[in-house]
């Protein structure tokens, strides 16, 4: 896997932060941003739900079209960073996946409100 | 020179010499399995290597100078030879001990480095990708 295609939310403040943090990383896997449900989305991907892709993080393997959608999207995202990889193994255990799962979901579905208290969302 | 002080120099030129095979044993053989863990990279992998060797030569050389007392007078052939025994016996058994622990190392390091090219988790799903023109050209 040398690429991962990133649909991200456009519209939510954290997610674009988080977007500016992860392209300062040093990557072991490069990441491709792309908006959801936007254009190129549903050019380059045209059997995927795409309402699906607005309500988490969604992050498709370009070598093989492998779609890892919500935690498993986080964690993919992490997996491709050179100094996070170790963290996706340990957040994927069977002993902290459900927590992970817990704490990702939170935040997904939360990321307006979070933006908003952050002073993140223009 | 009397029984004692031969004992001494045949248990250190014994010792000697089976530390200096083993190391380089591990030094050469080691190096294949470095050079996979570090994906190629052999600049890194001699670096590696050549450290491990050293730490192996120094806990062995301890040992050796550390146990090389007997504590009693030996003054026949047969009881050089028994002592000998006993002492080379020891070194060798802290030989294979180290020797196992670097081949441990070397396999955990190994297995470390070929389990991180895995994902950590499946995939939720597969979805065929069409290929844009813009990316056609990259």
């Amino acid at each position: 896997m040398f690429l991962l295609t990133v649909l991200y939310d456009p519209e939510c403040g954290l997610c674009r932060r988080a977007h500016e943090w992860l392209a300062e990383q040093s990557k072991i896997v490069e990441l491709n941003f792309v908006p959801c449900a936007s254009e190129e989305a549903r050019e380059r991907y045209p059997q995927l739900n795409h309402d699906l892709t607005k309500k988490d993080l969604t992050v498709i393997g370009d070598d093989n079209g492998a779609v890892y959608f919500g935690p498993k999207a986080w964690l993919m995202v992490l997996w491709a960073l050179a100094r996070y990889r170790d963290w996706s193994y340990r957040l994927a255990t069977p002993e902290l996946l459900p927590t992970t799962r817990r704490v990702v979901s939170l935040i997904s579905q939360n990321r307006y409100q979070i933006g908003r208290a952050a002073g993140l969302n223009r | 020179m009397t029984i004692g002080i031969s004992t001494y120099l045949i248990y250190l030129a014994v010792s000697i010499a089976l530390t200096i095979w083993v190391a380089r044993t591990l030094h050469k053989n080691g190096r294949v399995f470095l050079v996979d863990v570090f994906h190629g990279n052999e600049a890194l992998a001699d670096s590696v290597n050549h450290l491990l060797v050293v730490g192996f030569y120094l806990i062995n050389f301890g040992y050796v100078s550390l146990a090389l007392k007997l504590g009693y007078v030996v003054t026949t052939a047969e009881q050089s030879i028994e002592a000998l025994s006993v002492k080379v016996g020891l070194v060798l058994l802290v030989l294979g001990g180290m020797h196992f622990f670097n081949l441990f190392i070397f396999s955990r390091m190994r297995r470390r480095s070929v389990a991180r090219d895995q994902p950590p988790v499946g995939p939720d799903a597969f979805t065929p990708i069409q290929q844009t023109a813009q990316q056609q050209e990259a």
